[in-house]
């Protein structure tokens, strides 16, 4: 069995005997989705005149995915050099990108799961989704949207040396970029200003791209520039993933 | 008594020459230069602040030496070497366990990232008493079956030189006893291992050579019977205090000292069969015991601890009363 493989098998394991996390997991973004799915339910936007259950249902799904890749990978590697666990890691042959690559395909696999889950239950009568016929672009702007998260929860998670670091830091990135991307709350609502500022933000890149690949709402050039926008952060957040690396917490 | 490290040294496994770490204004490796020889059982001792997890940690190659330079197996281990990583075998923290695992889950994990199969890991945890518990998962091991399954870690692959760290810290009696029957098999496949323990009968007991690191320095290095025939501690021969008397006993040629302990006159001399034999013409040897150095005695005298007893007196530990006012207080109980 090569390291890839038995650290992948590992973290499969870790995942699915952790049952409160598991739950919760994807329990968050639909929560989310049946509170604002509720509250505007039958509702359009005004500016644009198309149902609300069109932007937030994309746009909660987007957030919760990404906050799953952070969040996961962040923890984790917090957790690997707080027990010493990376260390062991670094003593043996087994090269960072194998470790990587481990983290990635379970991060992979949880927001497939996520994604799955929550469109099923979008689509239900209650909310409405209806999917656009372009909806199998959704599944590499997710890939690339799990990507560039996945490099920034690297970051927190060689930041931080404690759950609290890693919570407080997350979650001082990703609820206020929830509400300024449009994961919540349609951006076509928003000032026009906080529209242009939120183009800093990985999470407008991955709404606008799902957005339109899902609902409709956005041609094929959104979805183009939304993957280009993810892979910029990629690039940028993965070289200062490489760089902030930590196999021990001691100098 | 560092030994010299030369460039024809093919059957060594570690030299360091003039290793240097120094951590803000503390010096915590001191220019140390020491060999181990490839099969040989290594022990490192020392107060806690030594500096032996750094000069360790240097070796196993997790840390970079200010100045000097080591060879491991005849290569740097610095930077992180991928070709020398598989020869090595380093004792994990006992906290270093994949969670939500088992412990044989655990092992087959740490194999699988050496390059070892399944079935080494299977024979590792037999090796270490883990077999019983290899379905029990890490969080829920005891003490010191977690810390075997950290050595299982540093065994699983078959390393040739293999970094132990305080291995027998959490073992009870009987798991210490049957890890240094593991320990010895190991030495006799040839395998090199390096040794950091607080137990100084563990060290006498398995270590070809030791070295003793005091702030930084390596203050002694030699085997176990020859550091202690050189330190010339004195023997104490322990008689039942009503046998004789302390005027009686002082009066023995070769008697160097005589106090009271623990019921026990004891008579500290550097030639024991001589007196011995004096004792046995006065009052027979019956009920009498010897006891003499041990590594522990060299060890505190070249660490320090000593200083506090010269200047103590008949006050310097419980239920002694010393006739000439020396260092009764650094009697050990160990048996020789």
């Amino acid at each position: 069995m090569s390291a890839y493989a038995a650290l992948t098998g590992a973290g499969f394991r870790a995942q699915v005997r952790d049952k409160a996390t598991l739950f919760f997991t994807f329990a968050f973004p639909l929560l989310f989705l049946v509170v604002f799915g509720l509250i505007f339910r039958g509702q359009e936007v005004e500016e644009t005149g198309r149902p609300y259950i069109s932007y937030i249902a994309p746009g909660v799904m987007s957030w919760g995915v990404a906050n799953a890749a952070v969040f996961g990978v962040a923890f984790t590697l917090m957790q690997w050099r707080r027990d010493d666990l990376l260390r062991l890691i670094r003593m043996t042959p087994t090269r960072l990108p194998a470790v990587l690559a481990s983290r990635y395909v379970l991060a992979l696999a949880v927001g497939a799961v996520q994604a799955v889950v929550f469109v099923a239950v979008a689509m239900l009568p209650l909310f409405g989704l209806e999917l656009d016929v372009r909806w199998p672009l959704a599944l590499p702007v997710l890939v690339l949207g799990i990507t560039a998260f996945l490099t920034i929860g690297v970051v927190i998670g060689s930041y931080a040396d404690t759950p609290e670091a890693v919570a407080a830091i997350a979650n001082f990135l990703m609820v206020p970029m929830a509400f300024l991307s449009g994961s919540f709350l349609p951006l076509d609502m928003m000032p026009s200003w906080l529209r242009t500022v939120s183009r800093v933000l990985p999470l407008r890149y991955l709404n606008d791209a799902v957005s339109a690949a899902l609902s409709g709402r956005g041609g094929l050039d959104d979805i183009a520039i939304g993957c280009g926008g993810l892979l910029v952060f990629t690039v940028v957040f993965g070289a200062l993933a490489l760089r902030t690396f930590r196999w021990s917490n001691k100098a | 008594m560092a030994s010299v490290p030369d460039e024809a040294a093919t059957d060594a496994a570690i030299v360091v020459d003039a290793i240097r770490k120094r951590y803000g204004d503390r010096q915590a490796v001191d220019g140390v230069s020491l060999r181990v020889n490839r099969g040989e059982f290594f022990g490192l001792l020392g107060p806690n602040g030594a500096g032996k997890t750094t000069l360790v940690e240097i070796m196993e190659g997790l840390r970079e030496a200010d100045s000097g330079t080591v060879t491991v197996l005849g290569r740097s281990p610095w930077p992180r070497n991928v070709a020398l990583l598989p020869r090595l075998g380093v004792q994990t923290q006992s906290s270093a366990f994949f969670v939500r695992q088992t412990a044989r889950e655990h092992l087959r994990i740490v194999a699988a990232l050496y390059g070892a199969g399944r079935e080494d890991a299977d024979r590792t945890l037999d090796s270490v008493g883990l077999t019983e518990q290899r379905d029990v998962m890490v969080e829920n091991l005891s003490g010191g079956q977690r810390q075997r399954l950290a050595i299982a870690s540093a065994l699983v692959h078959g390393p040739e030189l293999i970094f132990l760290d305080e291995p027998t810290a959490a073992l009870d009696p009987q798991a210490r006893r049957d890890l240094w029957k593991v320990l010895r098999e190991l030495r006799s496949e040839g395998r090199t291992i390096v040794y950091t323990t607080h137990h100084l009968d563990e060290a006498e007991a398995l270590c070809d050579r030791v070295a003793i690191l005091v702030d930084g320095s390596v203050v002694a290095l030699d085997s176990p019977h020859h550091l202690v025939t050189a330190a010339g501690a004195p023997t104490r021969l322990l008689i039942p205090a009503e046998r004789m008397t302390e005027r009686d006993a002082a009066a023995i040629p070769g008697v160097d000292r005589v106090f009271v302990q623990g019921g026990s006159l004891v008579l500290e001399t550097a030639v024991s069969g001589k007196v011995l034999q004096a004792v046995d013409a006065l009052t027979g040897l019956d009920g009498v015991q010897t006891r003499t150095a041990t590594l522990e005695d060299v060890y505190l005298e070249l660490t320090g601890t000593h200083s506090t007893t010269d200047t103590t007196g008949a006050t310097g530990a419980d239920g002694i009363t010393s006739t000439d006012g020396t260092n009764g207080a650094e009697n050990t109980e160990r048996q020789g």
